[in-house]
C-alpha cells in the first residue's frame, strides 16, 4: 500500500482537486467477460468523489475534491457551502474518473452513490446526480451506506481479506464496533453514547488552539508531547463493553485547561494533545482487541477518518502482533471520505441482486446494518 | 427543437417535453413527496408512455435559481448528469423570468413572488409587448422586463409596483403567504393569477428556453450551477466566533448594480464628498452629467442605500470614467469590480470602445481594482493631485 500515488492540485476557489493511483495498478488487465464495473459517486460531506472500480477491488480511477481549506476558517464543515461546491464540482469529478481509467459510459455496468448517512444537502446532489446517469444511461443504481463504505475500503489493498472480521469504524460522525459477518451483513456490537471519537478530537483541537481539522492537528502535536503528563478518566458503559463515550473526556480535558487558567499556569498543548489522544487511542484499541479475542475471528480492520491517526496505527498493529491478530488497515488516503470504498461496497451488494429505485432518496440518519430495504426496491 | 425543461425550485415539481410548437408532455406534481423522490420517476412515467425520448431531445432546460437552494440542486445536479450522459447542452432559464413567462401575452405589469423567507420574495416585474404583426394570426409577444429577477423585502415591491402606477398580476407561491399584507401595500388595481398559471410550470421553462437557446444562451452542464441570489447564512454571518483565527472578510448584503435614477442624487453627491473631498462633485454637476446622452452612472445599492458610484462618458468613442466612489463602511467587497464591469458593459452601448482614467499614483488599492479590469498604465500627470500633492496616473483599456 505504499505505492499510492496523489496527484494534487488547488483550484482558483481553495478546492484540492485528487487523482488517487495505485502504482502498482497502472497498467489493468482489458476487461473480460463477467467483470463488473462500477462508477460510484460520493458527496455526504465535504469531498466530492467520483471513482470506477471493476470487481470490487481494483480501483481504476479515483478522483477526490476536498473542500476543506473552505470550511477551515468556519471551524467545522458549513452544510450550504459544502453542498454549493458539490454541484460545481461533480460533473468534472465524474468526467475525470472516466478519463483516469480511459473508459466510457459504455464500460460502465452500474451507477453508484452513497444515500446516507451525512449531510442531507449534501447527499442529494451525489444522489440526484447518479438517479439521473442511472436513468439517461439505463444502467442499474446502487444506493450504499457510507459507513459500510468506510469499512469496505479495507478490501481494497488487501486482497486476501474476507469476512468475517471485526471492524473498528471512528470517523467525526461516527464511532462504531462492527462484526462484518459476510459482505453486506453487519453486526454492530458498540458504539458512542454520545460524541464521535473524530468530534472529541475536533472539540478539543478547537479548545487548546489548534484549530480545525483537530484530528490531524492533535496527530501532530501529539508527537512532541508526552502521553502520560496528564491523566484523563476513561468512561467505561455499564453492561455495554463495546460502547463508547468521549464526551466525559472532552469535558475533563476542558476543566483542566480552565483549572490551569485559573491558576494562571501556562499549558503544555503537546503534552495535552498526547495525552488526550493516549486516552482517546486506549479506549479505541481496547475494546477492539477485546471484541476480537470474543468473537475469534483473528482479523481486526479499521476505518474512518480516525483510522489514519498514528498513533492508533501503531498501538493496534503492536496489540494486532501480540495477540495474534491479522491487522488490517486503508491507506490514510483511503481512510478520509473518498469514492472507492462505495464502489467496493456496491460490487458486493451489485453480486446479491441489490438494486435501488429511481425513487432513492438521501437519508442523513440512516442506519448501519438493518438498512431500509425500502430504498432498494428493484427497478 | 425538442427540449426537456425541469423546475424544481418551489413546492412544484415540474417537468416537459416541448417540441417546436407543440408540448408533448408534461407532468407537475405538488404534494408531500420530496422532489429527490419525484423527479427522476416522473421522467421515467413519461418515458413508458411516449417511449424513449431522451436520445431525441436537443436540450435540456433548468429553473437556474432563484428558489430553495435544495430544490434547485436537485434539479440542477439531475439535468447535469442528463446532460453529461447524453451529451446534450443546457439551458438555464431565471426561474422568475419563467414564472412570468405563465403569463404569455399579458399586457398588464406581472409580478411572480417566491416566498424567500425573512419577510422576502423572490421577485420581479414583466410585461409582454406585442411584436410586428399586431392584429394578424402571426402576431407574438415579446417579454419586456422591467425589473430583473433579485431578492426583495416585500415592502419594496410593492413600492415598484405603486410607482409604475399600472394594474399588475401577481403569481407565485409566495401571494398566499403575504396576502394580507400585499392587499395594504399595494395601491395599483391588482389580480391573483388562477390555479392553471400561479405556479412553476415546465411547460413555460421550455417556451422560454427556447427564446434563450436562440440567443446563444446555451452551456455546457459541466459548468452549470444555479444562481441563488443569495449567499449561505454562514457567509452572511461571516464565519462562526469560535472558528479560528482568521476571519472571513465582511461580507455584503444584497448588492445591486444599477443606473442612477434622478433621486439617488442627493445621496450620491454626499457618497462622492466622503470619498472624494475637495475633488467631489457638487449635486447640480452630477445632475447635469447623468442626464447628458453621452453618459453612463451606475450607482452600488445595499440595503436599500447607496454604496456606490461611477459614471462614464463618451468623448468620440473613448469612455472617460470618472466619480468613482465606494463608501468607506463596503470596502474589500468587490463591489467597484462589479461596478466597473457593468459600467464598461453599459459603456458599450453608447459606442463607447476604450475607457481611459485618472488616479492618485499613490492610490494602490484603487490602481489594483483598475488592473484587475484590464487597465495598463500608459502615462503620468506630474503633480496633478493637491492635498496632498500627488502625480495622476493614466490607465487605458481598449477593447480587443
Amino acid at each position: 500500500m505504499e505505492d499510492i500515488k496523489i496527484n494534487k492540485t488547488t483550484e482558483d476557489d481553495g478546492v484540492i482537486f485528487m487523482s488517487v493511483k495505485k502504482e502498482s495498478e497502472k497498467e489493468v488487465d482489458a476487461k473480460k467477460d463477467g467483470d463488473v464495473t462500477i462508477l460510484a459517486i460520493e458527496s455526504s460531506c465535504d469531498e466530492t468523489a467520483v471513482a470506477i472500480v471493476r470487481n470490487g477491488r481494483t480501483v481504476l480511477s479515483n478522483i477526490i475534491s476536498s473542500q476543506i481549506a473552505l470550511h477551515t476558517v468556519y471551524g467545522g464543515v458549513v452544510p450550504e457551502i459544502a453542498s454549493r461546491k458539490h454541484i460545481e464540482k461533480i460533473d468534472y469529478c465524474i468526467k475525470a474518473a472516466l478519463e483516469e481509467a480511459a473508459l466510457t459510459f459504455d464500460d460502465i455496468d452500474a451507477i453508484a452513490v452513497t444515500y446516507g448517512p451525512g449531510l442531507v444537502g449534501a447527499l442529494l446532489v451525489g444522489v440526484s446526480e447518479a438517479k439521473a446517469l442511472a436513468f439517461a444511461l439505463n444502467k442499474p443504481l446502487i444506493g450504499v451506506h457510507h459507513i459500510e463504505g468506510h469499512i469496505s475500503a479495507n478490501f481494497i489493498e488487501n486482497k486476501e481479506l474476507e469476512p468475517p472480521f471485526v471492524c473498528l469504524v471512528a470517523s467525526g460522525g461516527h464511532s462504531h464496533l462492527v462484526v462484518v459477518k459476510d459482505y453486506g451483513e453487519y453486526e454492530i456490537i458498540g458504539q458512542t453514547r454520545d460524541d464521535a471519537a473524530g468530534e472529541a478530537f475536533d472539540k478539543v483541537a478547537r479548545a487548546i488552539g489548534l484549530g480545525y481539522p483537530g484530528g490531524p492537528k492533535i496527530d501532530k502535536a501529539a508527537r512532541e508531547g508526552n502521553p502520560d503528563a496528564i491523566e484523563f478518566p476513561k468512561t467505561k458503559i455499564e453492561g455495554a463493553q463495546y460502547d463508547f463515550s468521549f464526551s466525559g473526556l472532552k469535558s475533563a480535558v476542558l476543566n483542566y485547561i480552565n483549572g490551569a487558567e485559573m491558576k494562571g499556569e501556562p499549558i503544555n498543548q503537546a503534552d495535552l494533545a498526547a495525552s488526550f489522544q493516549k486516552n482517546v487511542v486506549d479506549v479505541l484499541a481496547g475494546h477492539a482487541i477485546d471484541a476480537v479475542k470474543k468473537y475469534g475471528y483473528k482479523k481486526l480492520a479499521i476505518a474512518g477518518g480516525v483510522a489514519s491517526n498514528t498513533a492508533l496505527r501503531e498501538r493496534l498493529e503492536k496489540d494486532c502482533a501480540d495477540n495474534g491478530i491479522s491487522f488490517y488497515r486503508p491507506s490514510p488516503v483511503l481512510c478520509t471520505d473518498n469514492a472507492a470504498m462505495i464502489g467496493t461496497a456496491a460490487y458486493y451488494e451489485y453480486l446479491k441482486g441489490v438494486r435501488s429505485g429511481l425513487d432513492l432518496n438521501a437519508v442523513p440518519n440512516l442506519p448501519l446494518g438493518d438498512r431500509e430495504r425500502r430504498y432498494h426496491a428493484n427497478r | 427543437m425538442k427540449i426537456l425543461a425541469i423546475d424544481t425550485s418551489g413546492l412544484v415539481a415540474t417537468v416537459a417535453v416541448a417540441d417546436g410548437d407543440v408540448l408533448v408532455s408534461q407532468f407537475s406534481i405538488q404534494f408531500k413527496t420530496t422532489h429527490s423522490q419525484i423527479l427522476v420517476p416522473m421522467l421515467d412515467a413519461i418515458q413508458s408512455n411516449i417511449g424513449p425520448f431522451m436520445n431525441t431531445i436537443d436540450a435540456i432546460a433548468i429553473a437556474k435559481g432563484p428558489g430553495s437552494f435544495t430544490g434547485l440542486r436537485i434539479g440542477a445536479a439531475t439535468a447535469k448528469g442528463l446532460c453529461l450522459a447524453l451529451d446534450k447542452p443546457l439551458i438555464p432559464v431565471p426561474t422568475v423570468d419563467a414564472l412570468a413567462y405563465n403569463l404569455y401575452g399579458t399586457e398588464k405589469i406581472i409580478c411572480p413572488m417566491m416566498d424567500a423567507r425573512r419577510s422576502q420574495v423572490y421577485t420581479g416585474l414583466y410585461t409582454f409587448v406585442p411584436t410586428s404583426s399586431e392584429g394578424t394570426m402571426e402576431q407574438k409577444f415579446t417579454m419586456k422586463t422591467i425589473e430583473s429577477q433579485t431578492v426583495l423585502g416585500i415592502e419594496e415591491i410593492a413600492d415598484k409596483i405603486n410607482e409604475i402606477g399600472k394594474p399588475v398580476v401577481l403569481l407565485g407561491d409566495g401571494i398566499p403567504v403575504y396576502h394580507d399584507k400585499l392587499e395594504k401595500l399595494l395601491k395599483v388595481p391588482f389580480s391573483v393569477a388562477n390555479l392553471n398559471q400561479n405556479r412553476q410550470s415546465a411547460a413555460a421553462v421550455a417556451a422560454l428556453a427556447m427564446t434563450i437557446y436562440e440567443e446563444g444562451g446555451a452551456i455546457s452542464g459541466m459548468e452549470f450551477a444555479p444562481d441563488y441570489l443569495r449567499q449561505s447564512q454562514a457567509e452572511r454571518e461571516g464565519g462562526s466566533a469560535d472558528g479560528g483565527k482568521k476571519k472571513l472578510p465582511k461580507r455584503p448584503g444584497v448588492i445591486r448594480i444599477r443606473e442612477i435614477r434622478a433621486e439617488d442624487i442627493t445621496e450620491a453627491a454626499e457618497l462622492e464628498k466622503k470619498c472624494l473631498g475637495a475633488e467631489a462633485w457638487t449635486e447640480k454637476q452630477l445632475l447635469e452629467a447623468q442626464a447628458r446622452d453621452d453618459t453612463v452612472y451606475v450607482v452600488a445599492e445595499k440595503t436599500g442605500k447607496i454604496v456606490g458610484l461611477c459614471g462614464v462618458r463618451n468623448v468620440s468613442g473613448d469612455g472617460e470614467i470618472t466619480n468613482v466612489s465606494v463608501s468607506e463602511t463596503c470596502r474589500n467587497e468587490g463591489i467597484g469590480y462589479k461596478m466597473l464591469k457593468q459600467l464598461i458593459e453599459r459603456g458599450r452601448g453608447i459606442g463607447i470602445t476604450a475607457y481611459t482614467l485618472e488616479v492618485r499614483a499613490q492610490n494602490a488599492p484603487a490602481i489594483r481594482l483598475y488592473e484587475k479590469l484590464g487597465f495598463k498604465s500608459e502615462g503620468v500627470r506630474p503633480n496633478f493631485y493637491e492635498n496632498p500633492t500627488d502625480d495622476a496616473a493614466i490607465y487605458w483599456r481598449k477593447e480587443q
